[in-house]
């Protein structure tokens, strides 16, 4: 079957009307579905993917219809209710990582309907979705829905699942690259393969930016079930050419080394604004949103109004107003995370700045894709230092976006929280038999390797509670009925567990109120639970005073001082990307040998000569090991720069090996160039060395050895415990049982630990911090060259540049082979500590 | 009698043994003293559908042998929250608790209610706990399980499950669960194996003493 041309000529009239013409990448795609094809497409932001996949579904419909019964639709389709309910049933779902992107996708996939006079019912249905559109939703899908991964399996768990999707024809992952190697990501893959089991027609198609690993990409989209020539990959526009700059600090002798905020930058930053009309400042936390909203706004107190934040904490009517003035043009500037990185475009914007390294090549593409606008302008991103070392990161950015060196997104590897808990769904989605569901989970890439014992395991665990708890009657959270089919039959679990399906995204969150009326957005729960009444904090660029929590929601109300602390939003530190890494060694190589090529490394020439005087600036082919006494102890700084989850292993692995040839207490630092181990006693470094403290050898043994001496399993488990369903985010209207559940993950990890040491949510967090966080792969690769390293000791008087940073770093593991009475002894109260 | 691991104090002229097993015991009266056993809370989570291993009564009544062991108590006495939830009154824990008490025949045992006994109820009958309301007037002492300041005497309580924090040089850092002796009251680290902690905020003419590990040391302030 081919697409009929008459229909084809209807979506090219409408492109037409609007001055466009449709880019063959479309045209492709739509043959392609029309054919029954499903498929990826990847391109940058705003080129056009949207329709392509849209006008598929839209062309496909007008096939249907008998030849000219549309005619009197034209104009004046019918309207409110009675239209919704004479709609067509549920036919396209279209997902979207950020309920944020939610509304935008909604106007773009609604302008040809109304044009069209197409007779669709469109909704959106997320976390922001009303309880009357939800209860509507309840009774009666619309045509077409526009939701995110977790409503996406809320829908799957619903009892009549199985009737919903049943003229389901297309559904569309949109930015599918954000989703991908996440959990989320493997949530969805396993939604995908239930749409699929029920509706095997069903066409897949994906929309991506450009990566590394498109392949792979496309494989987990559509399943390793999908036979070759059912699916494509299909590639939109050329890219836009990218420059990539920086704003260089007038005096850099005085630039902090280490500060979380170079304020000094602000007067360049509000300059580069004043450039253009419309400027987005990207950051890479919320908290830096805050805090930069903040200072600029001192800075130029007449954009008032003008200016706005952006984060996906905000409430939806916020981000919402502020997506209106980016389009419209009526702000000067917003200041966003990644929630603006994503979904349709904002034409006015012209500058974009980047607060801080991108950390990675991709983002930075993506960051820069959203200025520039007019045809054949270069899209042109001003990366911000927030310390002068970041220079080099930019300058190694720009190499990479150079020689098109866009990043990988490394897949996750079987799950089995996620299993757990997509079980579950899918035995309220009106049970299932294990079987069945076993083809269906095998069938995605994400568990296309499940071991049988592990899916036993899994069952086993869901049914009973696992081996530890055979003895217990009174568990029970999904059962097998009479028909050997796999449901839940408990309400109170059914209920509990759909509240907990969002939880993969996040912590619970809680709003954030005023006492007399308007809501704010949400913050952490963890970040409520450290407030005491009274104290300040900023969020949604206002001060507030906190009051109370009650009702689940942190009441606030106006604080006179603009001063407080910004919350810290967890997940903020981004890594550096293997392929930025890499980059960034061979500028610091050419520093060493003296070559500064151009105004970013001429800028931080000084402080690089600072680091070459006091210590050294370590070769390519060298490995740097300072030495340095302060009043809190001594210190080791290693710098493989080799991005901080990769160093977060090492700094465990090296305390680790040292910790063998006597007993000593470490606390240990990491982040993007290098590690620290600080310890009250010189470290035997020299002896370490010789047994071989960077050898490759024995890391099997050595790093779960390691590992288990720090918490970094235990911290890694606060999510598996979430998401499979084991602790409970205290959510309205969870009562007096979720009380009764209230339990740390750090509890049930040392329970699980001391009781039942063979749960494989355990060894899951264990293979989690071995394989995601510390990438082990990358850790013995690194351990490989470090040991083919020339080893080079200094010992500076004062702590140089590149490891000032460490050394003020608050965020610590710590690691011991003495007894805890021994350390203990040697300790007191902590003093900052806020009451319990 | 042994003292391995143990801190012997004086409070109101009376000699107490602060035990690595989170129990305190008064010598004079032979009483041995623990809160927030929180027995069942595990089944109760299991009966909602939450998959928490079997064993930590076991573990809970391990701890307890174990400070038995080392004192010559006759007298056990529970500062409430014996039991953590209506939901959690399963044979199996109750079953627990006989044999272990069929094994201790000598011992009395007595339970101060706690705010979660009030909503779990008492202990089955058979078990012979003797079970009374805070707070219980022992002079020197008032036995309660929420650590208020009395009028009547200098309090012995537990609800908060105290830990206390700690720091030292080379940045190390613990949170460990604690005795916390205050002016007019002291409070108990949680007995029970699943059970949580909450940090304390010591004052000034408080002493804390950690547990770490089998050893309870004292904890000097900064």
């Amino acid at each position: 079957m081919s697409a009929a041309p008459r229909l084809l000529d209807a979506a090219e009239r409408w492109f037409l009307a609007r001055g466009w013409t449709p880019f063959s990448f479309q045209r492709e795609v739509w043959d392609a579905y029309a054919r029954g094809e499903s498929g990826l497409i990847h391109a940058a932001t705003g080129t056009g993917k949207t329709y392509a996949a849209w006008w598929a579904a839209l062309v496909e419909w007008l096939g249907e219809q008998p030849r000219g019964a549309r005619a009197d639709e034209d104009g004046s389709p019918a309207r409110g209710r009675a239209r919704r309910d004479a709609s067509p049933p549920l036919r396209v779902l279209w997902v979207t990582p950020l309920r944020a992107l939610a509304a935008d996708t909604e106007d773009a996939l609604r302008a040809p309907l109304i044009s069209l006079g197409i007779p669709w019912s469109l909704e959106s249905r997320t976390g922001d979705t009303t309880p009357g559109v939800r209860a509507r939703q309840g009774r009666r899908l619309p045509t077409a829905l526009v939701t995110t991964p977790e409503s996406l399996a809320l829908l799957i768990s619903r009892e009549d699942a199985a009737g919903l999707f049943a003229d389901l024809r297309l559904v569309v992952i949109d930015e599918w690259h954000e989703l991908l190697g996440t959990k989320r990501g493997v949530q969805t893959e396993l939604c995908l393969a239930r749409l699929r089991a029920l509706q095997p027609e069903l066409r897949t198609w994906g929309l991506s930016a450009t990566i590394g690993n498109l392949d792979e990409a496309a494989r987990a989209l559509l399943g390793v079930a999908a036979a070759p020539g059912s699916w494509r990959i299909v590639r939109g526009v050329e890219p836009k050419r990218i420059v990539v700059d920086a704003l260089i600090p007038p005096v850099i002798e005085r630039f902090p080394w280490a500060g979380h905020l170079g304020t000094q930058m602000v007067p360049q930053v509000v300059e580069a604004i004043d450039e253009g009309a419309t400027a987005i400042v990207f950051t890479n936390t919320r908290s830096q949103t805050e805090l930069w909203y903040q200072a600029i706004l001192d800075a130029r107190p007449d954009w008032a109004g003008r200016i706005a934040l952006h984060h996906g904490s905000l409430d939806r009517k916020r981000r919402e107003w502020v997506e209106e003035g980016l389009r419209s043009g009526e702000l000067r500037c917003v200041v966003a995370t990644s929630s603006l990185d994503l979904g349709v475009d904002f034409s006015p914007v012209d500058r974009v700045l980047q607060i801080g390294s991108p950390k990675g090549v991709a983002r930075l593409v993506q960051r820069a894709g959203r200025s520039g606008h007019r045809p054949g302008s270069p899209s042109r991103v001003s990366c911000v230092p927030t310390h002068a070392l970041e220079l080099v990161e930019v300058a190694a950015a720009r190499d990479g976006v150079e020689r098109g060196a866009i990043e990988s997104r490394p897949l996750l590897d079987r799950p089995l929280d996620v299993l757990v808990q997509h079980v579950v769904t899918v035995a309220l989605g009106g049970g299932i038999e294990p079987d069945a569901l076993l083809r269906e989970v095998r069938s995605t890439l994400a568990y296309a390797a499940l071991r049988d014992e592990e899916w036993r395991w899994v069952l086993d665990f869901v049914v009973h509670g696992g081996e530890a708890l055979r003895a217990y009657p009174e568990y029970a959270r999904a059962e097998l009925d009479e028909r050997g089919r796999l449901v839940v039959e408990n309400r109170e679990i059914a209920r509990r567990h759909r509240q907990s399906i969002g939880t993969i995204v996040s912590d619970a969150q809680i709003a954030v109120q005023y006492l007399r009326g308007g809501a704010l957005g949400s913050v952490e729960e963890s970040f409520v639970a450290r407030l005491k009444p009274g104290d300040r904090f900023v969020f949604a660029g206002k001060p507030l005073e906190f009051v109370r929590v009650r009702d689940m929601k942190a009441w606030v109300r106006r604080a006179a001082s603009p001063k407080g602390v910004v919350p810290r939003w967890m997940g903020s530190r981004l890594p550096l990307s293997r392929t930025l890494a890499e980059l960034l060694r061979a500028r610091l190589d050419e520093a060493a040998r003296g070559i500064y090529r151009d105004a970013e490394m001429a800028a931080v020439r000084p402080i690089l000569e600072i680091q070459a005087k006091w210590s050294r600036i370590p070769r390519s082919d060298e490995i740097l090991i300072e030495r340095v006494k302060t009043r809190e102890g001594y210190h080791l700084f290693l710098f493989p720069f080799e991005g901080r989850l990769v160093h977060e292993g090492l700094a465990a692995l090296l305390a680790w090996r040292i910790s063998r040839q006597e007993e000593i207490t470490f606390s240990l630092a990491a982040n993007d160039y290098g590690v620290e181990l600080l310890a009250p006693r010189e470290a035997p470094l020299e002896r370490a060395l010789e047994a071989g403290l960077l050898s490759a050898d024995n890391l099997l043994d050595d790093v779960p050895a390691s590992l288990n001496a720090t918490e970094m399993a235990k911290r890694q488990f606060r999510e598996i415990a979430r998401v499979a369903g084991l602790v409970f985010p205290g959510l309205p209207r969870s009562g007096k049982t979720a009380r009764q559940l209230q339990a740390s993950s750090g509890l049930f990890f040392d329970v699980f630990q001391r009781y039942d040491p063979g749960n494989l949510l355990l060894s899951q967090a264990h293979r989690e911090v071995l394989e995601r966080q510390l990438e082990t792969s990358r850790l013995g690769r690194l351990l490989e060259r470090l040991e083919r390293s020339r080893v080079v000791i200094t010992e500076p008087r004062r702590t140089p540049p590149l490891a000032f940073p460490l050394l003020v770093d608050r965020a610590r593991d710590r690691l011991s082979s003495e007894s805890l009475a021994d350390r203990v002894r040697r300790m007191q109260l902590a003093l900052e500590r806020a009451a319990g | 009698m042994n003292e391995r691991g143990a801190v012997a104090i004086e409070l109101c002229g009376e000699r107490l043994q602060l035990l690595p097993e989170r129990a305190l015991y008064w010598e004079r009266t032979a009483t041995l003293l623990v809160a927030d056993a929180h027995f069942g809370k595990a089944a109760s989570f299991r009966a909602l559908g939450v998959a928490v291993p079997g064993g930590t009564t076991g573990g809970t009544l391990a701890r307890l042998d174990a400070a038995l062991d080392r004192t010559s108590a006759r007298r056990l006495v529970f500062l409430g929250d014996l039991l953590h939830a209506r939901e959690g009154r399963t044979d199996a824990t109750f079953r627990a608790l006989a044999g272990w008490k069929s094994a201790r025949s000598g011992l009395e045992w007595t339970l101060v209610r706690g705010n979660h006994d009030r909503r779990a109820g008492d202990p089955p009958a058979e078990l012979g706990i003797g079970c009374r309301d805070e707070p219980v007037l022992e002079r020197p002492f008032v036995l309660a399980h929420a650590p208020k300041p009395s009028r009547e005497g200098y309090v012995l309580g537990g609800h908060l499950h105290p830990a206390a924090e700690l720091s030292g040089e080379g940045r190390a850092r613990e949170r460990l669960p604690c005795f916390w002796v205050r002016p007019d009251v002291t409070v108990l680290p949680a007995l029970g194996e699943f059970t949580g902690v909450a940090s304390i905020a010591a004052a000034a003419g408080d002493s804390v003493y950690a547990v770490a590990e089998g050893e309870v040391v004292r904890i000097l302030r900064a």
